[in-house]
């Protein structure tokens, strides 16, 4: 690699990559709460158009069957008796949401009971998704996200009226993944175990999760099994889980085993 | 160089076609690439070649040097992977390894999702181009967009035979609940849900709860 490539590439990382540049103004410094991210969402409705946003997160790793919709930040315009990022998350639409997510990474646009839907422009054709939404309030659009086995969702823009191109919406994709990227980051932060695993602990936890039972772990590391469940406990509790199941659970998203 | 929305007329006019090779030349000549290697890095580790989706790179260097990365890859940590989604991995090829002349022994490779499919995109540059951070953070978004549409991206449950309770009680039994809390959750009786454990645990072929669990947030069940 050249002088150049390597100052290029160093350049841009002391940048910290792409820093959400609207109306020339740099949207905000790394968050330290879900909230600090509520003016680059601001920002990213005011391009859209859009009259409200939010953001979903879907559990169980993101799979079809299993995910579940929970809203982490919204803002709608409209006041309303049923909050509209609720409405979104669960019934037909936030099925059809999980649906999307399990299966697509475009952008899903739909109409909303009155009206056709956004105006797509025509170089968006293959680039986004058209699908109706039986208990919408209004036309939308829904970014996916998916990271991994952590940190998947959707960031919803709302309204009436919104007309899209290809290149600001791959631009707002290219944003909502930052959202989402930060907002695991921050969640990270605060689920860390307050003290690390030891490596018994990770140690029983591993084999408990290849199908091995206390009695076979307890010969395996030449211990106890009052030991290994001790282990295993004190794993549990670091983990924040209620049982050792869930402890195994946590521990394979966390990547603490593998 | 391409500029980015002629890149994404290209990406349609690709897709319009199905051609994932046409697709991918783009994306390669956005970001200034030579070669492009597209590979699910969440597939069975012993197939050396099964794992790539689509590439233009020299036969020979698929074969000796792909298959290991993308092993190499998997074994990231998976916070690490998760928060570092798009972001462009730099690495030298190994000594020993012969290239094609005029290619850089500095390779990229950057991880994307397509739907649950976890995937790689390996990039090899000529000897002394300038890389923009900006377009290969670019390049992954697309190539989920397009190879995502040639990959099968969902269904591991379907491999494994699970049904859809099936799977809506290994997440909750991932959550810490009991057959008890599940059975007032789902609405069905204690008996069903242990018969689906039961069910689940033969499908399997797992000897206990915990790696049943385990198994299923290894393959994104859950």
């Amino acid at each position: 690699m050249t002088l150049q490539m390597h100052a290029a590439i160093a350049a841009s990382e002391r940048l910290g990559g792409v820093e959400p540049l609207v109306d020339g103004h740099e949207i905000g410094n790394a968050p330290t709460m879900a909230a600090d991210l509520i003016p680059r969402l601001c920002a990213m409705r005011r391009v859209v158009g859009a009259t409200g946003f939010a953001v979903l997160s879907c559990s169980g790793g993101g799979s079809r069957i299993a995910g579940k919709l929970v809203p982490v930040l919204a803002d709608f315009d409209r006041p309303d008796d049923e909050a509209d990022e609720d409405a979104l998350a669960r019934g037909a639409a936030g099925r059809a949401l999980v649906a999307h997510l399990d299966c697509s990474s475009l952008p899903l646009v739909w109409a909303g009971p009155d009206d056709d839907g956004p105006t797509l422009h025509a170089d968006c054709r293959q680039l986004v998704v058209r699908t109706r939404m039986a208990d919408a309030p209004m036309a939308g659009i829904a970014f996916p996200v998916r990271l991994g086995s952590l940190g998947n969702g959707l960031v919803v823009f709302e309204g009436e009226g919104l007309a899209l191109a290809a290149g600001p919406l791959f631009d707002l994709h290219r944003l909502c993944y930052r959202v989402m990227t930060d907002l695991l980051k921050l969640e990270m932060r605060k689920a860390a175990p307050r003290k690390s695993l030891s490596d018994r602990e990770l140690a029983c936890l591993q084999w408990a999760g290849d199908g091995f039972k206390s009695e076979a772990i307890a010969d395996k590391l030449g211990l106890s099994v009052h030991t290994v469940n001790a282990y295993l406990g004190s794993a549990t509790a670091k983990l924040d889980a209620v049982n050792r199941i869930q402890a195994i659970a946590k521990a394979i998203r966390l990547g603490f085993i593998a | 160089m391409l500029a980015r929305n002629a890149l994404l007329e290209r990406l349609n006019e690709a897709l319009d076609d199905r051609d994932l090779a046409r697709g991918m030349q783009a994306i390669c000549a956005y970001v200034g690439a030579e070669h492009y290697l597209v590979a699910r890095s969440d597939g069975p580790a012993d197939t050396a070649l099964g794992n790539v989706v689509t590439s233009d790179w020299p036969f020979d260097l698929v074969r000796s040097f792909a298959a290991e990365l993308v092993r190499e890859h998997g074994k990231m940590n998976e916070v690490e992977r998760c928060i570092g989604i798009h972001r462009p991995i730099f690495a030298m090829c190994d000594d020993n390894l012969r290239l094609p002349p005029a290619l850089s022994r500095r390779y990229c490779i950057i991880p994307f999702n397509a739907g649950s499919a976890r995937l790689v995109l390996m990039l090899l540059f000529r000897e002394g181009i300038v890389l923009s951070q900006e377009r290969l953070h670019d390049a992954a978004l697309m190539s989920a967009y397009h190879a995502g549409a040639f990959v099968g991206t969902g269904g591991a449950e379907r491999a494994l035979d699970l049904t859809e309770r099936e799977i809506e009680c290994l997440a909750w039994i991932s959550e810490g609940k009991t057959s008890d809390e599940i059975s007032t959750i789902i609405g069905i009786s204690r008996n069903t849900v242990n018969n689906y454990i039961t069910s689940i645990m033969r499908k399997t072929a797992t000897k206990t709860r915990s790696e049943a669990i385990a198994l299923a947030v290894r393959n994104s069940l859950i």
